[in-house]
């Protein structure tokens, strides 16, 4: 479902050129569900972002459900997410103006889904939140606005799901039902999860963890595996 | 618990009352360190407005100034006699010489030819005496004196003429021109004269001869429409001879003015103009205001955080309240400063065009009244639109300040806000009221304008309630587009009120403009008569009649006497003791033109009261009024009025009033004599002809050839002057308008801006969620599109309400709706919205998803 192949990623900054990622290899199977761990300034949100077609990568081959990610462009690379992947952000990033079922609505609307409104209702009871379908993410906890954003990502039944840190702002009680939830959905929809998370518990819930460490995959272990095996994939 | 809310008050009010002021400027001062990034439109918004008013009141000052400084050469003296019909007699002109200097002047509107007789025109003749010019310089093409020019040679008169004339006649200098019954020899062209005031509207070119010749032209016969000026130079105060002049000459008849009031007419201009650029400027600065409160709420939410801190390190709502209110005037005394420079450099770019328009030269330098008046203006707009937000500021709970967005606090402001907001929104229009010159029409504009702003208020709300209660529509850009109508934080409220009201104004004058100019250039036409032949003598009536009856091409004739007369009185009362409502002043402002009849007119005019006389009557002296001027000076059928009738006061009884209809531009009377009274006295014919065009330039020739003294006007001719000259007008006053949607579009650029980082964000987010450029470029499109849509209907509805209200009740003439000015008005209204909202749009396109998006 995923191949990244000897990514790299060089930014350019006021201080110079920065390497990001510095030859990634890392492929995913359909309906794995993959933790990324690392320390801040790893590179585990850049890797993400490569892989959901929301960054192009300096250098290397991206292939995400059967797309090679380099021939696409802008307009492309959005079809491409429109048809593959949702997404769940650390501060939830949810259009503030619009309702929380505008919210869960929006993506299947530019998929051209005629239920969109329908369905989208039907993904916020599924994460709870039936009695909040007309209020703004202002009007909502930091735990209800993560859940629209998860039923957002999850409203078109995705092959992929990215979530950054979905729990990086919520406290532990609420980050745990969130998380409970993510994977209650993933299960349920047989989504490919690519999880990043500083928990090392959460971590362990995936089939595979990922460690990152100065742009570069130090070790992979699965949760249930000791010791960890080291080097790239 | 409402006992420990008013105990926090209490101590909350304890505590702010210790603060003091300089507190409040010091954070001020910190605040201000940021400089006014985030204040562009607002300064824009109060510098547009500002500069308006500041410049027009400039402007004006200017002229006044001239018109002061040039008085007596305007005048011509420092008194001006004027007799119409007769000149001075011998008595009267030895005083006048005995008490002063003295210049004779005579004006009539006669015909000029050139001297094969192939082409002639209606001039304004003007004879003048050797010590003409008094005061001023008469200026000549070859720098010449006026008195050398006028002297006659090898037996032939001189003239000077206006170059107008001698282009139309095809004369170069040296060659000769017929007037009346005698010829002039061109002997200069005419670059400047001092004495002419109406520049604007004349119904031919000036031609100068010398004062002795006038007998020899044959045009002085009785009754006819002539001027005889008597300008002197006195010594000592004017005032003075003048109540010697009365108490020699109680009942001689002439209009006095003295050079205190040298161009009544150009004053009374300058006044009108004045007054309708001084609203327009105040009505951007209103439209500038939404702006301003715009700017206000949207820097006051940026600082909510702040406040919030500063809130909860103890700040009480009265600090914060100064500390802002201080920062807003700062801010704002840098915009109205920037507007009073521009505003007091206005004279000199219109120096140009007060040359051309006006006889006076503009006194330009620093005038501070209109900079002051401006000023005071600018102050209480930027009070008035950040009051609302400031009071939200200093009112709503930190926490709810974190929500404002989504959640608006429907906070009503405090009585204490909400009676200043009163106060400054009074004072604003009282002070357009007491500044105004014509203070019932500032009345007028100011309750137009509080209207305007509530409708528009109305109309948005009722905008924003449709879009969200209208059902999904199945297009995604489009219900998009809808719901950001609605949504919160949406700019469709401010939008739709400043560029509405700016566009508003357009429209009303587009439209009323394009009715007037129909009515001069087609409704007028249609029924107006071809020519207007003036001052037939009474012996040349049958010889007259003869003539036009038989000539080709003439459909119909009417003819009447004419005489001069004056009122002076209206039921007994002296009209100097009247206030005549200005609409109807003219009436009153000196001789009128009146005629006497035995039957009712058949044509232009009906008796809608009283009886006409019997056409033999021969009693007491009857007249027939014009029914909507009896009604405007409040008198009817039976009562009196005196009028002095070549030097004659006649008291006449109302038998009749007739609706009288001026379309029709035939011959109509304000007041009709019965007959039996004004038969021997000296009069003139008037006739007019209606005729195919093809025959106007041979029945022309034909009249004016065999008869010199008779003056033809042709009336297409000054229709078509008239339309060119408020077209002229109607340019200028649509330039002038456009500063009303120079300030909307800054509001709408404004609002843009303002929403612009949440667009970019939206943007980015459509992208994530699977959007492509076309989707998001297509609601964005969609949403301006509808918001420039929804704006310009609303303008076009009340443009168009507004312009039929001032065509049919204040001009009183027929409507005409005019589809494609509205069209032109509602295309501009949308591309400009689309145009702007898609720039900010093309930006937000541009954006990167990932640095947004990667966890702060």
């Amino acid at each position: 479902m995923i191949n990244l192949d000897d990514l790299h990623l060089k930014l350019t900054t006021d201080g110079g050129d920065v390497n990001i990622l510095r030859g990634i290899n890392f492929h995913a199977e359909a309906g794995e569900r993959v933790s990324v761990v690392g320390p801040s300034g790893s590179g585990k949100t850049s890797m993400m972002m490569i892989a959901a077609g929301l960054e192009r990568a300096t250098s290397g081959t991206v292939t995400v459900a059967g797309s090679d990610l380099g021939d696409l462009d802008e307009d492309g690379l959005a079809l491409f997410r429109r048809r593959n992947v949702g997404i769940v952000f650390q501060s939830f990033h949810l259009v503030r103006t619009m309702t929380a079922l505008e919210n869960v609505a929006i993506p299947l609307e530019f998929a051209g889904r005629a239920d969109a409104f329908e369905a989208a209702a039907q993904s916020l009871t599924s994460v709870g939140l039936a009695h909040r379908l007309t209020h703004y993410p202002g009007q909502l906890s930091g735990g209800e606005q993560q859940r629209v954003a998860m039923a957002r990502a999850f409203a078109g039944i995705p092959k992929l799901l990215f979530a950054d840190e979905p729990t990086g702002n919520l406290d532990s009680e609420t980050g745990e039902y969130v998380i409970d939830l993510l994977f209650e959905l993933s299960q349920k929809s047989g989504t490919t999860l690519l999880l990043i998370t500083h928990d090392p518990a959460i971590a362990s819930r995936c089939d595979r963890i990922v460690h990152l460490l100065n742009g570069q995959i130090d070790h992979t272990e699965t949760p249930a595996e000791s010791p960890p095996q080291t080097g790239s994939e | 618990m409402s006992a420990t809310t008013s105990e926090t008050r209490q101590i909350e009010h304890d505590a702010a009352s210790r603060e003091p002021v300089w507190l409040a400027w010091r954070l001020c001062r910190r605040e201000l360190r940021a400089g006014s990034a985030g204040f562009r439109i607002f300064l824009a918004c109060l510098a547009l407005g500002v500069a308006a008013i500041a410049g027009v009141g400039s402007v004006s000052q200017a002229i006044v100034a001239g018109l002061s400084a040039d008085a007596r050469a305007l005048l011509g003296g420092e008194v001006d006699l004027r007799l119409t019909h007769r000149e001075a007699s011998e008595e009267q002109l030895t005083w006048l010489q005995a008490n002063g200097r003295i210049s004779a002047v005579a004006e009539i509107r006669t015909m000029a030819r050139n001297n094969d007789r192939t082409s002639r025109m209606l001039i304004e003749l003007k004879a003048v005496d050797e010590n003409y010019p008094l005061y001023g310089e008469m200026k000549l093409s070859e720098g010449g004196s006026i008195k050398d020019a006028l002297a006659p040679r090898d037996g032939v008169w001189s003239s000077v003429a206006d170059v107008g004339l001698a282009e139309r006649l095809g004369l170069s200098k040296g060659d000769l021109v017929r007037v009346g019954e005698t010829e002039f020899r061109l002997a200069d062209i005419i670059e400047r004269e001092p004495d002419r005031t109406s520049q604007i509207i004349a119904l031919g070119p000036r031609l100068m001869i010398p004062l002795a010749a006038m007998p020899e032209t044959g045009l002085i016969k009785p009754g006819s429409l002539f001027h005889h000026h008597y300008r002197i130079a006195v010594d000592g105060p004017v005032e003075d001879w003048v109540a010697r002049l009365n108490a020699r000459f109680d009942s001689a008849g002439w209009r006095i003015r003295d050079f205190s009031n040298a161009a009544p007419g150009i004053q009374r201009f300058v006044d009108r103009v004045t007054l309708f650029l001084t609203l327009v400027g105040l009505t951007a600065l209103l439209v500038g205001g939404v702006g301003v409160g715009n700017a206000v709420k949207a820097y006051l939410q940026s600082k909510t955080e702040t406040i919030a801190a500063l809130k909860c390190l103890g700040a009480s709502r009265r600090l914060i309240f100064r500390t802002y209110m201080l920062h807003i005037l700062v801010l704002s005394f840098v915009g109205i400063a920037i507007g009073l420079t521009v505003g007091s450099l206005v004279p000199l770019a219109a120096r140009p065009l007060i040359a051309e328009y006006l006889p006076v030269a503009a006194n330009i330098r620093i005038y501070p009244m209109p900079l002051i008046l401006a000023l005071t203006f600018g102050i209480l707009v930027a009070i008035l639109f950040s009051l609302g937000p400031l009071s939200r500021a200093q009112n709503v709970p930190a926490a709810s300040l974190f929500r404002d967005l989504v959640a608006p606090h429907d906070v009503w402001p405090g009585p204490r806000v909400a009676l200043s907001l009163g106060l400054v929104a009074a004072t604003l229009g009282g002070l357009a009221i007491v500044s105004a010159d014509n203070r019932i029409f500032a009345l007028y504009f100011v309750v137009g304008a509080a209207v305007a702003f509530v409708a528009f208020h109305f109309a948005a709300n009722l905008v924003i309630r449709a879009s969200r209660a209208m059902p999904r529509p199945p297009h995604t850009s489009l219900r998009i587009a809808v719901a950001n109508l609605h949504r919160p934080g949406a700019p469709t409220s401010s939008i739709i009120l400043s560029l509405g009201l700016g566009l508003t104004v357009l429209v009303a004058v587009v439209l009323i403009e394009g009715n007037i100019s129909r009515q001069v250039g087609e409704t007028l036409l249609e029924d107006a008569p071809g020519f207007y032949f003036i001052d037939l003598q009474t012996d040349q009536i049958a010889e007259f009649d003869t003539l036009i009856s038989s000539f080709p091409g003439v459909h119909k004739t009417g003819r009447v006497p004419i005489l001069r007369g004056r009122i002076t009185k209206i039921k007994g009362t002296s009209v100097d003791q009247i206030t005549v409502p200005p609409d109807y002043a003219w009436i009153t402002r000196g001789d009128r033109g009146l005629t006497w009849l035995r039957e009712p007119p058949t044509t232009g005019s009906n008796v809608v009261a009283g009886e006409w006389w019997p056409a033999d009557y021969s009693g007491p002296p009857l007249i027939s009024f014009d029914a909507e001027a009896a009604r405007a000076f409040g008198i009817g059928i039976g009562d009196t009025l005196n009028i002095n009738v070549l030097g004659r006061e006649v008291e006449a009884k109302i038998a009749n009033l007739r609706l009288i209809d001026w379309n029709t531009l035939g011959i109509n009377f304000v007041i009709v004599f019965s007959p039996g009274w004004l038969e021997a006295a000296p009069q003139t014919h008037i006739a007019t002809a209606h005729l195919d065009a093809a025959s106007e330039t041979a029945l022309e020739a034909a009249v004016t050839d065999r008869f010199p003294n008779i003056s033809a006007i042709r009336v297409r001719e000054v229709l078509s002057n008239l339309n060119s000259v408020l077209a002229k007008i109607g340019t200028a006053v649509r330039s002038i308008a456009a500063l009303a949607i120079a300030a909307g579009t800054l509001v709408l650029a404004g609002a843009i801006a303002a929403s612009h980082k949440r667009r970019v964000y939206d943007a980015v987010i459509f992208k994530v969620l699977g959007a492509t450029r076309r989707d998001i470029v297509g609601a964005f499109f969609l949403e301006f599109l509808l918001l420039g849509l929804i704006t310009a209907v609303i303008s076009a509805l009340m443009g168009s309400v507004a312009a039929w209200g001032v065509v049919v009740w204040v001009m009183e003439a027929d409507w005409v709706f005019i589809p494609g000015a509205v069209v032109a008005t509602t295309v501009i209204c949308t591309v400009l919205t689309v145009a702007l909202g898609l720039v900010g749009t093309w930006y937000a396109l541009g954006q990167k998803a990932a640095p947004l998006l990667r966890n702060e």
